[in-house]
């Protein structure tokens, strides 16, 4: 079994995708379509260099270390949020999910 | 209401802090001024109101390209660094948008420690309910 699969199994998670650094997907699970995880594994890349890029730069202007590399952002919306870690992204629940979770299970998974 | 006290009693607070929709800071408070100053957080303020404009330009991208829904409006961005992280809510502001209200609260953002951050706690807080005045 896929070893980001199991991330599946944590309330809340709806969708758990790998992809390549140049946002290919590499295999995703969950309640989406195949299409649609492609077009999230080039969305999670995109803002994950943004992500880089806008710490790069707080922490060049400000001179405060510990921002970069960061680990992973959160976008939550109104019923749907989106975790990144590295090279997964993730759809959950924005109610109910236990986050704290997920992001140590993302963290973890993505050493692998 | 929530407020930047309320924010810094999380675990790990660092710093807790206000700002407009154009990223310029209000209100702050800073538990450890050694690690973190008020030029760092209005740099952090200003990073994250453009984060919420790009992350709301992507939400309403997607929704119209998949038809999914639940992803607009965007109420909180958080961004993981390696030791700190920071999360911001304009939760509130959609309240008052969603109310008819003209004038906006601001919005609210908190700087924790990884080490000790409780996203959930932090998320809690921020979407706790306030009735529309």
């Amino acid at each position: 079994m896929s070893m980001i699969r199991r991330l599946l199994a944590l309330d809340g998670v709806n969708v758990i995708c790998h992809f390549r650094d140049d946002g290919y997907l590499i295999e995703g699970y969950g309640l989406m379509s195949h299409n649609d995880m492609g077009r999230l594994a080039q969305f999670a890349r995109d803002y994950r260099r943004i992500a880089q890029g806008n710490a790069d730069q707080l922490a060049m202007f400000s001179g405060m270390r510990g921002w970069t590399p960061p680990h992973g952002w959160i976008i939550r919306g109104a019923t749907q949020s989106l975790c990144g870690v590295a090279n997964l992204v993730c759809v959950v629940d924005s109610t109910g999910a236990p986050l704290n979770e997920i992001l140590m299970e993302l963290r973890e998974v993505s050493h692998w | 209401m929530t407020t930047l006290d309320d924010l810094m009693k999380l675990p790990g607070a660092m710093a807790a802090f206000e700002f407009r929709g154009s990223g310029e800071m209000l209100e702050h408070r800073i538990a450890y001024p050694d690690r973190i100053n008020e030029s760092t957080l209005d740099l952090l303020a200003h990073m994250c109101a453009a984060n919420l404009s790009i992350a709301t330009m992507q939400a309403r991208g997607w929704e119209k390209v998949t038809g999914m829904e639940g992803f607009y409006p965007i109420q909180e961005f958080t961004l993981i660094g390696f030791d700190w992280s920071v999360v911001v809510s304009g939760l509130q502001r959609e309240q008052y948008k969603q109310a008819g209200k003209f004038s906006l609260p601001p919005f609210m953002g908190v700087v924790l420690a990884n080490e000790s951050a409780d996203y959930e706690a932090a998320f809690g807080l921020l979407e706790r309910k306030e009735p529309v005045p």
